[in-house]
């Protein structure tokens, strides 16, 4: 298939008027249909229903619509990149962060971007799935890291990404920092600090078990639960891939194994800026371990 | 000594034991025959065109630009099906042992595949590649270039029953692939030679590519 005639096609499914399309794509007519019809013999139908006042696109041309539009755009913005790099175009990259997900995991992407971008301005918000799906479909984020347990509308693209394991975190000082592996029956007897905005494993943990566990919520980000639990206020569970500092010990949990996978989101069809499309594909083509 | 065989050799034996199975030879006769029949080849950006400058994600992790390869001299751009393409591991091997003579002669080589997911590092590591293995992430350096087809159904249906799902490989479930189109890049930026073929069993035989670099 031609850029061309995908970006035709494209253009149609955004007016569904031959005219109009032709004319914003700056070719004639007749050029216009034996493009759309030059498509539609490569990927096996009609793409729409051609009525004197109607177009309509046939149920292959819903389906093929989404993967051309992301083909489209990903061709675009290849080049969009390589030109941005040359003319040093400013840009901002704006990732949200679900529950819980420290950005250390993306930080290299992210220093790959800038090397490449140096003018780009780079700005993260932590919230609830909800909350960051209704700022990526508002256009306030980009793309947003969220646990896969959530519920995504189907405007979303996602990609899993990795997963990742819950550790026990505990004072210096605590009886289980000495320990290997710490298990739930470990744990029976302390005050676990659970906050929506942590990533839900000590919650988890209760479910999983049926224990009656000593939960204390704590509606904070991690860093704020981190500092409760350096100053002894009862130990957590977080994410083993944040960073943890100096004041407490993260200590392997083995049993139940807590574990989420993590997504990378983005609003279909919405073209991304040369930084923010190239931090999703960056992301994309690797593995995470 | 007996002769080392050539990738091409490799290739048509390959093949020949690929088409014993009928059912594999009427998927693969289909790709042909459809990609004939739509002109497929008309579509392919020609030898004198501009090749479009692009960045894309290396298998380590950095972008990679055609624009920054060709200021140190011509560009081979090798299209591949993916990790998973049995053809495709012999090209890498044959195009990993030619390697020196490609630098020796002045270029260098961006391989691209339309996986993700770490799969051109695994592509990479597995054949001790030194050039560069890039994810051309939603086909769109292959769209930009004409390669990519969409993949007929008898084919989809083979890749389907063996497990290979696309959608998860590719990140994108549009059932693509491009064809393994190999095109020198001038550093002028415009194609001074390629090869394409409908058939993903031919492909430019490494001694070819040396001899075409010598000529831009």
């Amino acid at each position: 298939m031609e850029l061309s005639q995908v970006r035709y096609f494209i253009t149609l499914c955004r007016t569904l008027n031959f005219t109009r399309a032709a004319e914003q794509c700056h070719v004639t007519q007749p050029a216009f249909t034996r493009a759309i019809q030059r498509l539609e013999d490569e990927l096996g139908g009609p793409l729409l229903f051609r009525e004197r006042n109607l177009t309509q696109l046939t149920e292959l041309g819903r389906d093929m619509r989404p993967h051309l539009e992301a083909m489209l755009e990903a061709a675009e913005a290849a080049t969009a990149l390589a030109q941005a790099k040359r003319q040093h175009t400013s840009a901002s990259l704006k990732i949200g962060l679900g529950p819980g997900i420290g950005a250390s995991v993306i930080a290299p992407l992210l220093g790959e971007v800038t090397r490449v971008l140096p003018e780009v301005s780079i700005y993260f918000d932590e919230a609830g799935p909800s909350m960051l799906i209704d700022a990526m479909l508002g256009d306030a984020l980009d793309c947003a890291l969220l646990p896969d347990d959530c519920d995504l509308p189907e405007r979303l693209n996602r990609w899993p990404l990795y997963t990742e394991t819950a550790a026990l975190i505990v004072p210096h000082a605590h009886r289980l920092a000495r320990q290997n592996e710490v298990t739930a029956r470990d744990i029976l007897d302390e005050t676990i600090l659970v906050g929506e905005r942590c990533g839900g494993f000590g919650n988890k943990l209760a479910d999983i078990t049926g224990y009656s566990l000593r939960l204390q919520r704590c509606n904070g980000a991690a860093a704020q639960m981190l500092d409760l639990v350096a100053a002894g206020l009862g130990i957590a569970l977080l994410s083993e891939r944040l960073s943890f500092g100096q004041e407490v010990k993260p200590c392997r949990f083995t049993e139940p194994d807590l574990t989420r996978r993590i997504l990378l989101t983005a609003v279909a069809g919405r073209p991304l800026n040369p930084a923010a499309a190239s931090f999703v594909k960056l992301c994309r083509a690797r593995a995470f371990h | 000594m007996p002769a080392i065989d050539t990738m091409t050799e490799q290739l048509a034996s390959l093949t020949a034991s690929r088409r014993q199975s009928a059912a594999w030879d009427a998927a693969y006769q289909e790709i042909l025959a459809k990609l004939n029949r739509d002109g497929f080849l008309d579509q392919i950006l020609p030898e004198g065109a501009e090749f479009p400058d692009f960045m894309l994600p290396s298998a380590e992790g950095r972008l990679v630009g055609l624009r920054e390869a060709l200021s140190h001299g011509p560009v081979v751009l090798q299209f591949f099906r993916g990790e998973w393409c049995p053809f495709c591991k012999l090209m890498l091997e044959a195009l990993t042992e030619s390697y020196d003579k490609i630098e020796a002669a002045g270029a260098s080589l961006l391989a691209l595949t339309p996986e993700t997911g770490g799969l051109a590092l695994k592509m990479k590591t597995r054949h001790h590649a030194r050039f560069e293995v890039l994810a051309d992430v939603d086909f769109g350096v292959g769209l930009a270039a004409g390669v990519v087809f969409k993949i007929p159904k008898l084919y989809r249906g083979r890749l389907d029953a063996s497990g290979l799902s696309f959608p998860q490989r590719h990140g994108n479930a549009a059932w693509c692939l491009p064809v393994p189109a190999t095109f020198i890049i001038a550093p002028d930026g415009r194609i001074a030679w390629r090869f394409v073929d409908v058939d993903f069993t031919h492909r430019a035989e490494p001694a070819d590519i040396i001899a075409a670099i010598g000529q831009v």
